[in-house]
């Protein structure tokens, strides 16, 4: 039986060396993911681009304006004389924010204490305008301390308050990729290796050498695990490849078991093998499969925490995710990768993807069988 | 001419029409892409699931927790009764935040008027630690005012201080959704005459019948423009099935003009079509169009700005870019239908896709005829 799994396994090897295009797709693939994940998926724009309008002209409107450019999120590019123009300025979208503050602001901080200004955010991309408004917001409220001390003549270490302090825990340094690239590496086991499945079955559907098979004294076990078992090392390789490249590279930490996530990501593999057969049971044709796979993918992605957080989701949303495998598997590896959690955490998680491994398998297998 | 082009766009169309679930493949990807970006993409982050340990248990520990608690960042669930059960929790995902007062905060903000507290967050997902971090901040800041006011004797109101008054334009509410679905419209503009438009002339190659048509007297002009109509005819249908739904059903609104919109949509559509085009001549299988339209269709994604701001990215990147054209239709759309600005402000982005669409349309029109010859 070991021989003719092998026998098959050769012959799809062969099939693979044939076509150099795809197999270097396929290990350039997560190179090319990793860039751009790991670079550009971040809403952490840095400074962001102001234009100031100063119709005050005071030491105090002057002293506001400092300390927006001395905190770490204003870059003050543009001085304007006129709404107008501070309007035309964040219409081309040079600027993103504007301070406007008006006529008479100095004179009524001094007189009553009191005064207020406009913030013009460009709300379009609302992650970046929620963090511009309540950076908005802390340099104000600052500023207005440094108020009250003027004005009561507190000291500043006996200013009553209450002082939070941060505990960043698992990504202290906030970066991107390194909620990403684990993310990355649950990805390419889910999709990158349901695809290659299918395809490698649709494509002996399509060329009818599927009939070839059946008459030869192969067992449809033997030809399922033959055929896959080429992909699943080059998935294996590809999780390699991200795990070395995020590590050395882009400097992402390692905190768990890689044995553990090893043989998660096996597991995580066996349900791709699932899917990949159940599409190619329905797939006729190899762009078939691929659109298929494609369409399955997509709520995958989205559905599954990979670049938005679920408990923003509508309810809905958020329980159809109870059915998507790679829900579970992002836990895991950014659980065993970022949290550094072991199986005692992790388990229920596992537990549901190995579920979803023999449902998977066994619906496959039965189509797969009546098909043959 | 004019009959000879009508002819292949009828041969095209049969085929279309021969292949129904393709078919319904092009008309439902809007709306698939409609409900995950429209629901699934949100970024605006409240009711952090969050967790209590309170060890001190006096009246200004609970005023602090309510402070969370009335603001719409924190959903306080839960109140552990050890350090040990708040990290055990935090590590299996099942919160995201967690508020640790120690022993003595009462009694240390009555004496000496500070105090201090822990605040942890799970930064695993940055956006999402870096929201909650300035919520948590502003809220305990709010509350030190207070108790400020209360020292000296005054009505909080009549403290000292600088009021912001938030002026969010464009997208007042600021929903993730008026954001998405206006980009959408570009993608979709992309992805389907890319990827359908080189897919179908590589279809003839594959199956042989690309030599028939050569040898019937139409002409390659006559032939790329026969076999992309019935493709730009779905694309502009997609198109205003986003804009219905958009509008309708998620109420985005469109602040600009309808017509601009359409008229440097199909100005877009040279540029795609042409990509379109350029594949076909370079791929030799329907599969290897396929993935190389996607392969293309991914770097627009990330480097267009799609989902994430340009502006983060690294230099390298961000003029890396400035060679996508897509970049410049997000501008263009999100410009019309958010900003509701017209082609004084859009003059160069309008320019910079004429350019693209000329350029690549002539390199794919010359390799085509190339390639049939």
């Amino acid at each position: 039986m070991i021989r003719r799994t092998l026998a098959i396994t050769r012959k799809e090897v062969i099939h693979i060396l044939r076509d150099p295009r795809t197999l270097a797709i396929m290990f350039l693939m997560p190179v090319m993911q990793l860039i751009l994940f790991g670079y550009t998926a971040t809403t952490d724009i840095g400074l962001l681009p102001t234009v100031v309008l100063d119709q005050d002209r005071t030491l105090q409107s002057r002293e506001l304006v400092d300390a927006y450019r001395a905190s770490n999120y204003f870059d003050i590019l543009f001085y304007v004389r006129s709404e107008a123009e501070l309007g035309r300025l964040i219409d081309g979208g040079q600027a993103k924010a504007g301070v406007i503050i008006p006529t008479g602001y100095g004179r009524r901080l001094t007189a009553e204490n009191r005064a207020s200004i406009a913030f013009v955010i460009d709300g379009s991309m609302p992650s970046v305008a929620t963090t511009a408004f309540s950076a908005a917001q802390t340099v104000a409220q600052a500023q207005s301390t440094v108020l009250i001390q003027r004005v009561y003549g507190i000291e500043v270490d006996e200013q009553p308050g209450i002082d939070v302090r941060p505990r960043v825990w698992y990504n202290p340094d906030m970066k991107s990729a390194n909620f990403m690239i684990p993310g990355l590496m649950a990805m390419i086991l889910q999709v990158q290796s349901t695809i290659l499945t299918a395809l490698s079955i649709v494509r002996e559907k399509e060329e009818g050498t599927i009939e070839q098979l059946i008459v030869t004294p192969l067992r449809s076990m033997e030809l399922i695990v033959g055929k896959v078992t080429p992909y699943m090392v080059i998935s294996l390789f590809n999780l390699m490849e991200v795990l070395l490249i995020g590590v050395f590279w882009f400097g992402v930490p390692i905190n768990g078991n890689i044995l553990l996530l090893l043989a998660l990501g096996l597991l995580a593999l066996l349900v791709s093998l699932g899917i990949g057969l159940f599409n190619s049971t329905i797939a006729s044709t190899q762009q078939e499969a691929i659109f298929l796979t494609f369409f399955l993918m997509l709520p995958f992605i989205f559905l599954s925490g990979f670049f938005f957080p679920l408990e923003a989701m509508p309810k809905v949303l958020q329980w159809i995710s109870y059915f998507i495998p790679l829900r579970y598997l992002l836990v895991i590896v950014r659980g065993i990768v970022l949290k550094g959690a072991g199986l005692s955490i992790l388990w229920d998680q596992a537990a549901a993807l190995a579920l979803f491994a023999i449902v998977m398998l066994a619906l496959a297998a039965s189509r797969f069988r009546k098909r043959l | 001419m004019n009959s000879r082009i009508l002819y292949v766009i009828y041969k095209e169309c049969i085929h279309i029409a021969r292949d129904p679930r393709t078919l319904a493949v092009m008309f439902l990807i809007p709306v698939v892409q409609l409900i995950l970006l429209g629901y699934a993409v949100t970024t605006d982050i409240e009711h952090l699931p969050t967790i209590v340990l309170d060890q001190d248990l006096t009246r200004q520990s609970r005023d602090l927790i309510e402070a969370y608690r009335a603001s719409n960042y924190f959903d306080i669930t839960r109140y552990a009764s050890s350090e040990e059960e708040l990290g055990r929790l935090i590590d299996k995902g099942l919160y995201r935040a967690g508020l640790i007062i120690p022993t003595g905060y009462g009694r240390s903000l009555i004496k000496a008027g500070r105090a201090q507290v822990s605040f942890v967050i799970d930064g695993s997902d940055p956006t999402v630690a870096s929201t909650a971090l300035p919520a948590a901040q502003i809220i305990a800041q709010a509350q030190s005012v207070e108790l400020a006011a209360e020292l000296i004797g005054l009505d909080p109101t009549d403290l000292p201080g600088i009021e912001v008054h938030p002026r969010v334009w464009y997208n007042p509410d600021m929903k993730s959704v008026n954001f998405m679905i206006p980009g959408l419209i570009a993608l979709i503009l992309q992805f389907l005459t890319t990827l359908f438009t080189s897919m179908s002339i590589v279809r003839e190659r594959e199956q042989g019948t690309m030599e028939q048509l050569i040898v019937t007297p139409i002409r390659p002009p006559e032939l790329i423009l026969g076999k992309v109509a019935p493709y730009v005819a779905i694309s502009f249908f997609d198109l205003a099935e986003i804009l219905v739904i958009g509008v309708f059903w998620f109420g985005v609104p469109i602040n600009g003009s309808v017509a601009l919109l359409l008229a440097l949509s199909v100005l877009f559509l040279l540029t795609t079509l042409g990509m379109g085009i350029l594949i076909s001549t370079i791929a030799r299988s329907q599969q290897e169009a396929m993935f190389l339209s996607l392969f293309t269709l991914m770097p627009s994604i990330f480097l267009a700005g799609f989902f994430f701001p340009l502006e983060a990215m690294p230099q390298l990147l961000q003029w890396m870019s400035y060679v996508v054209p897509l970049r410049y239709m997000l501008i263009i759309v999100r410009g019309i239908v958010l900003k509701g600005v017209g082609l004084r402000i859009l003059a160069g982005e309008v320019l910079a896709i004429a350019i693209f669409g000329v350029f690549i349309f002539s390199v794919a029109a010359r390799r085509f005829r190339k390639r049939l010859e």
